[in-house]
């Protein structure tokens, strides 16, 4: 199980990432008082500065927290088991293609449940790819990607 | 006063066109279908129905887009009473007594006891937005860019010291939607900021992409997490019960009244519809008379939320349109949209743009009786929605927010990006980081940033510009009032424990 502490830390710490980079990129481009006036990167330094400030407060504050569980080790494996096929499913976008992988990510997620029965999943998985392609490419004539894999077999 | 009433019937001749009143209708019932599935809400709605926009008339493409919103406003409300499932975060707070009233076979006068003083609430921040809108932005000309900065100060301000959350994680949740603004090229010298060695970075981080996770993924995740199960009641509709119960309403009159002017004030000041929500609520309790047994299904549990909820929702396009601030994070969605069209959000509107505005505010009086009428007509259809599976529901919204964000501009790397924004959707939630702020922030960011440096060029890098009249000096003021006085009221009675008011965003 995660505690609310380690969440409150994990978010503080990645915040702070955050402030941190903002700050150091935003030296690149001139700090305080130029020929055109107010220089590009003396906003993004003071909200650099601001983001890395209130993160150290809410880490500190976050390190306070008692431990009372934030997620459970069951609705842990839930978030997982959604986050993870979609993280899959993201990562196979430029090769699969847009309507591939949906209809793999329908396939697999739907499956995995065995609530269905194979022919129900299945016309889901088409069904899904099926719509993206008709209202996207067709009616709102925005190309999703076909993938490389095709590309190179070149559909 | 006079010439606001001409200019609203000139409206109402834009508004009410066959073409028209098939866009309410197409956008109400899309609202709805949004706010009633878990994970998809307002702002992710509009921003999805964002690109159809682009080859229609702006004031065509504003009715289509803040029809949605009301539809969405009232599906929230259709889960929270009929599967205790709030399917906005603003319908919550309607879940305490709209629910339970339903379980206890009184599905129909909950329903339309929340429609009813939705519609109250929506007719109150119209009326507002009708009689205020276009003083506020008269007076708004006289603007200049240290006003202008005072403003967005003044409204950040408000969300930093009013949001319900722990002010520095707002204060942290706003920075950071200004960082993610200032990504890409700077509008001012030319050059490129914050791309953090990404080359493609260079054309910034649309908010789209940004609402997509924040809003899509972070509540997808968090619905997965919960696992909500639809225990649904009788969708039946009586219709006899409907007119009973909404003939019966005056009898709330002052909860009405004074949910409706809770509302207003969150709408303007950028707390947004579910802090309004809570708030009513909280209060409604409070001043309840003694007998009413709040979160036993009492209908004052249900007018509360539900007025400010609406009325929050409409006034917050109050000062999107008379200063170019939204109320809520729809209406910052909305906002991006006018600045796609080539409008210019703020006080120049009601000028340059008069058929767009006050065919705008028109609408709003038409589409929100075309809502209730839609909603109370399709309760049981989407009712049935509701039955299907959350396996099912939340890969397929997972594929539309994917699908949306890489539309925004063809590129693999939103898609990413919206990924990562999922993830701190959720956490943010997990830990109480408000979202709202940074969507706002990502939205108006640069504009708040170039009013800055305007302000700096004109007094030379002085910052006494802030305090050169009584007008600007007023607005910083009271900035700083919004920001510290809740802070003080903290330290002064640290013992008061508000009734029914939680940690909420939006």
């Amino acid at each position: 199980m995660i505690s609310q502490r380690a969440i409150e830390v994990t978010t503080a710490v990645l915040t702070g990432m955050f402030g941190l980079a903002v700050v150091v990129s935003s030296t690149d481009n001139g700090i305080g008082w130029g020929e055109k006036g107010v220089d590009a990167g003396t906003f993004p330094l003071i909200v650099g500065a601001t983001i890395m400030f209130g993160s150290v407060y809410n880490l500190a504050r976050g390190t306070l927290v008692a431990h009372e569980v934030a997620v459970t080790w069951p609705a842990l494996r839930r978030v997982a088991g959604l986050f993870v096929p979609a993280a899959i499913f993201i990562a196979l976008i430029p090769t699969l293609g847009m309507y591939v992988a949906s209809f793999g990510y329908v396939l697999a997620t739907v499956g995995w449940q065995r609530k269905l029965t194979q022919w129900k999943t299945f016309a889901i998985a088409v069904a899904t790819p099926l719509f993206l392609y008709v209202v996207f490419e067709k009616l709102f004539v925005v190309s999703l990607p076909h993938g490389a894999l095709f590309e190179m077999m070149g559909l | 006063m006079e010439s606001n009433i001409e200019s609203l019937m000139h409206g109402f001749g834009i508004a009410i066109t066959v073409q028209h009143i098939l866009l309410m209708t197409i956008g109400v019932l899309l609202g709805i279908l949004v706010g009633v599935l878990p994970g998809l809400g307002a702002p992710n709605g509009v921003s999805l129905l964002l690109p159809l926009t682009f080859g229609m008339q702006p004031v065509s493409a504003i009715i289509l887009l803040s029809s949605m919103y009301w539809g969405a406003l009232f599906g929230g409300s259709v889960t929270s009473i009929l599967f205790n499932i709030p399917g906005e975060p603003s319908s919550v707070a309607t879940t305490f007594d709209g629910y339970p009233m339903a379980r206890d076979g009184r599905p129909s006068t909950a329903l339309a006891t929340a429609f009813g003083s939705a519609a109250f609430g929506a007719l109150v921040g119209v009326v507002l937005i009708t009689l205020v809108a276009s003083w506020v932005a008269q007076f708004a000309l006289r603007f200049g860019p240290p006003e202008y900065f005072a403003v967005y100060f003044l409204a950040f301000a408000s969300f930093v010291g009013m949001g319900g959350t722990p002010p520095i994680k707002t204060l942290v949740a706003l920075a950071i939607g200004f960082a993610i603004a200032a990504i890409g090229i700077d509008t001012v010298s030319g050059s490129v900021r914050l791309n953090f060695g990404i080359p493609e970075l260079v054309k910034g981080v649309d908010f789209v992409v940004a609402v997509m996770g924040l809003f899509g993924i972070g509540e997808l995740l968090l619905a997965v997490e919960e696992e909500l199960h639809a225990k649904a009641v009788s969708s039946k509709i009586d219709w006899r019960e409907v007119f009973r119960t909404v003939v019966g309403l005056p009898r709330y009159g002052w909860t009405l009244v004074r949910s409706a002017a809770i509302g207003c004030w969150m709408g303007i000041t950028p707390g947004g519809p579910t802090a309004a929500s809570f708030m009513s609520y909280g209060i409604a309790k409070r001043f309840a008379k003694k007998g009413v047994r709040f979160g036993t299904g009492v209908p004052e549990g249900i007018v509360a939320p539900e007025a400010a909820d609406h009325s929050a929702g409409t006034s917050a396009l109050l000062p999107m349109l008379s200063l170019g601030i939204p109320g809520s994070a729809t209406a910052a969605v909305m906002m991006g949209g006018l600045m796609i069209w080539g409008l210019n959000p703020g006080p120049m509107l009601f000028i340059d743009q008069r058929d767009f505005v006050w065919g705008l505010i028109a609408s709003m009086y038409v589409s929100n009786i075309v809502a209730v009428v839609l909603v109370l007509l399709t309760v049981p259809m989407f009712a049935a929605l509701m039955r299907i599976p959350f396996f099912i529901i939340a890969p397929l919204i997972f594929i539309i927010c994917t699908v949306g964000a890489y539309s925004v501009s063809n590129s693999y790397l939103d898609v990413v990006l919206m990924f990562g924004f999922g993830v701190v959707g959720y956490l943010f939630k997990k830990a109480s980081y408000p979202l709202a702020p940074l969507v706002l922030a990502i939205v108006i960011g640069d504009k708040a940033e170039d009013a800055f440096r305007q302000a700096m060029l004109m007094s030379k890098g002085s910052l006494g510009i802030f305090f050169s009249s009584p007008l600007v000096t007023c607005l910083v003021l009271g900035g700083f009032a919004f920001l510290l006085v809740p802070q003080l009221m903290k330290l002064v009675r640290p013992h008061r424990r508000r009734a029914g008011l939680e940690p909420t965003e939006i």
